[in-house]
């Protein structure tokens, strides 16, 4: 991944943010570094959209700070980003090329290039023949597509999206993540939050488990499942009861022959490696983690 | 669908994003074009300048409105009174139809070629008609045939009609002298206190509405993270209070063309300065209002919040509206000095002349000033409350939140 070295990342430090007793975000430290795609991973009220409107700057933070390119971030550096609100923020009377070239404006763009630009976008996503229609008259997958075209329009230098992906079809998922993999290739840092965890698994460059207001995981998904504990696959003999006689395993689950197993240690593998020859060794597989066990894991 | 990177042409980054200038303006030119594209509001503009013609016009037809009466007769005495009825009839006319005998007088009414026919009776005289003899020219012939006829009996008594009524003549002496500009005055300045009553109202509401629509579609997050939040705020009082000039100086302009057609006002000169006086004063209420409404939208969080809500604007506005209207004298002159209630108390106060012009000034500073400070809370008020969420907020709540 050839992210330009020289682009700016996205630092959270210390964040935190109360509302009344209920500390919703506590002390959340993360980098989006420039280029990948990251993922934002977290049940319901786990912190994510409060995350993202402070770093917005739409929700006053009450500690910590965001950093951008190694130093504080202002309002003008925040005016470059493209953000997409979690309950999605468009005029639904207001025809969708002209509320894009409005949006662009706000932006700096000047209206022509703003109407050229999202023109261009919208056809990408097959709504060409739409362009007239005022957004209420579309679908909901199809508004969705128009309100991430707003959050693209103008270049931005760092995306923000809270739930790009609720809502939309397999389809439109993959004409999204390329819309994103086109930015982060050029050196966008971005950070996505999402419930669709075999979605982050495949397409994110690193994620961001948060679960309380804390951080639980961070890092690439190989660092997130290298830290994971391990587990194998032993199937031998008819029954695998025997493996829960051996001491320093950590046995997970057990159905007839095959047992799925963890190790204290390097010595005791090798112990039931030979018990198991012993008995007639049919499979012997070490466990690649799912996303969702590693969540799992994290969050308990 | 299928979406390719190639296609896409790399716009320099960073060379416009965020260097947006004057980002108010961009909103007050969108508020501006919605307004303007609001088929509601053009049809309403419509009918509002078309009614107001019309009345001018149906006002004008009824006073000019002539009728002419045709009154057969059979003689000299009976064409002699038709002459003096067609005298007292002022801006109507009635004309003699001279037919040879009653008979063919009354064949003249039958067949509609006279609206009446006035025959010589045994004693007096015969009015005939069709099925009926209007109001207007029985009327006129009876008061010329009294007259006819007296003044043949007071010939015949040796004496004139002059001698008969010498003694009798009333004069009416008015002691105020502009009692007809004084009606007119009173007419003019409940047009202004309703035109400003509707303006404030309709524009007030668009802002609440539209900062109401950016609150509960979330559109505002959006707009927060391009501009500075109160940059909207500015952006919608600007724009609204521009369309709502622009439309009061169309309905002015458009009545004062109207009545200036017409014979209704000898000479619309002295109403063009407190017309004018009027748009001014107009223009700075509205600004002092437009910040308590947008408030106002960012206090709701549904449509129907704001019915509650819109309360004591509306009060306020109810308020210099009759005030304007009914308050006479010192009444008259404290609320000409009221910011937003002087809006339409100095106007008509100055339709009746006489204030000197540091009073309009003073008055008018006071309104400025109204406008500052409103605006200013206005805009603490609607950072706050525009990003909030889920229930509608009181005045007090809405202070207490943090930025």
């Amino acid at each position: 991944m050839p992210a330009a070295s020289s682009a700016p990342a996205l630092e959270v430090l210390g964040l935190t943010r109360r509302f009344g007793d209920v500390t919703a975000v506590d002390d959340v430290s993360f980098v989006v570094e420039p280029g990948r795609l990251t993922g934002f991973i977290g049940g319901n009220g786990a912190g994510k959209t409060t995350t993202m409107r402070m770093i917005m700057g739409i929700l006053a933070i009450h500690g910590g700070e965001v950093r951008w390119g190694g130093r504080p971030i202002t309002r003008a550096d925040r005016a470059t980003f493209g953000y997409m609100p979690e309950e999605r923020g468009l005029y639904p009377k207001q025809q969708v090329l002209d509320q894009l070239a409005y949006l662009g404006q706000l932006r700096g763009m000047t209206r022509r290039d703003a109407t050229a630009e999202a023109t261009r976008m919208l056809e990408q996503f097959g709504l060409g023949d739409r362009l007239k229609d005022k957004l209420e008259a579309l679908s909901l997958g199809n508004q969705q597509r128009v309100q991430v075209v707003a959050s693209l329009l103008h270049s931005p230098s760092a995306l923000i999206l809270d739930e790009p992906f609720s809502g939309l079809d397999p389809v439109a998922v993959d004409s999204m993540v390329d819309l994103l993999r086109e930015r982060t290739r050029e050196g966008v840092p971005v950070l996505f939050s999402s419930h669709q965890l075999d979605l982050i698994d495949r397409i994110c460059d690193s994620m961001i488990i948060l679960a309380g207001g804390k951080v639980r995981a961070a890092g690439t998904a190989e660092d997130l499942r290298a830290a994971a504990p391990r587990h194998y696959r032993i199937t031998a003999g008819h029954d695998a009861g025997w493996v829960r006689e051996e001491p320093g395993v950590d046995v997970v689950d057990v159905a007839g022959a095959t047992a799925v197993v963890g190790f204290d240690d390097e010595p005791t593998r090798e112990r039931v490696v030979a018990r198991a020859a012993e008995r007639g060794l049919a499979e012997f597989t070490p466990i690649v983690p799912s996303l969702s066990e590693i969540y799992r894991e994290a969050v308990r | 669908m299928n979406v390719t990177t190639s296609e896409r042409q790399d716009t320099p980054r960073g060379s416009g994003p965020g260097a947006v200038q004057q980002p108010w303006l961009v909103v007050t030119v969108r508020e501006i074009m919605v307004k303007l594209r609001d088929r509601n509001f053009l049809i309403s503009t419509a009918v509002t300048l078309a009614m107001m013609v019309g009345a001018v016009a149906v006002s004008t037809w009824f006073s000019s409105r002539t009728t002419d009466y045709t009154v057969a007769v059979t003689d000299a005495g009976a064409a002699e009174i038709v002459r003096a009825a067609d005298e007292l009839a002022g801006g109507d006319s009635v004309t003699a139809l001279e037919r040879p005998d009653p008979g063919a007088a009354r064949a003249a009414v039958e067949a509609e070629d006279a609206d009446a026919a006035l025959l010589a009776a045994e004693s007096g005289w015969t009015l005939v008609g069709l099925s009926e003899v209007s109001n207007t020219l029985d009327g006129l012939l009876r008061d010329a045939v009294t007259e006819h006829v007296m003044a043949r009996n007071a010939e015949a008594a040796g004496t004139t009609m002059a001698e008969l009524r010498a003694g009798s003549e009333v004069t009416v002496e008015v002691l105020d002298g502009d009692a007809d500009s004084a009606l007119l005055h009173r007419i003019v300045g409940i047009a202004f206190a309703f035109l400003f009553y509707m303006a404030a109202i309709i524009f007030g509401m668009t802002i609440a509405t539209s900062v109401l629509e950016e609150k509960q579609n979330r559109v505002v997050e959006i707009l927060a993270t391009a501009i500075p939040i109160r940059q909207i705020l500015y952006g919608k009082v600007v724009g609204n209070s521009a369309l709502a000039l622009a439309q009061i100086a169309l309905y002015v302009v458009v009545g004062l063309v109207a009545l200036n057609f017409t014979d209704l006002v000898a000479d619309i000169g002295f109403l063009l300065g407190a017309a004018g006086w009027f748009i001014v004063f107009f223009v700075v209420g509205f600004f002092a209002l437009a910040a308590v409404w947008a408030v106002l939208g960012s206090l709701a969080s549904r449509t129907e919040d704001l019915n509650s809500n819109t309360g004591p604007v509306m009060m306020l506005i109810m308020v210099a509206t009759f005030g304007g209207i009914f308050a006479t004298g010192t009444w008259l002159t404290v609320a000409s000095f009221i910011p937003i209630v002087s809006t339409v108390g100095m106007p008509i106060r100055m339709l009746d002349g006489g204030v000197p012009l540091w009073q309009t000034l003073v008055s008018l500073a006071g309104n400025l000033l109204a406008a500052y400070v409103l605006v200013r809370i206005g805009e603490r008020i609607y950072q706050r409350a525009v990003l909030q969420g889920g229930t509608a907020l009181s005045w007090r709540q809405a202070f207490r939140l943090e930025a």
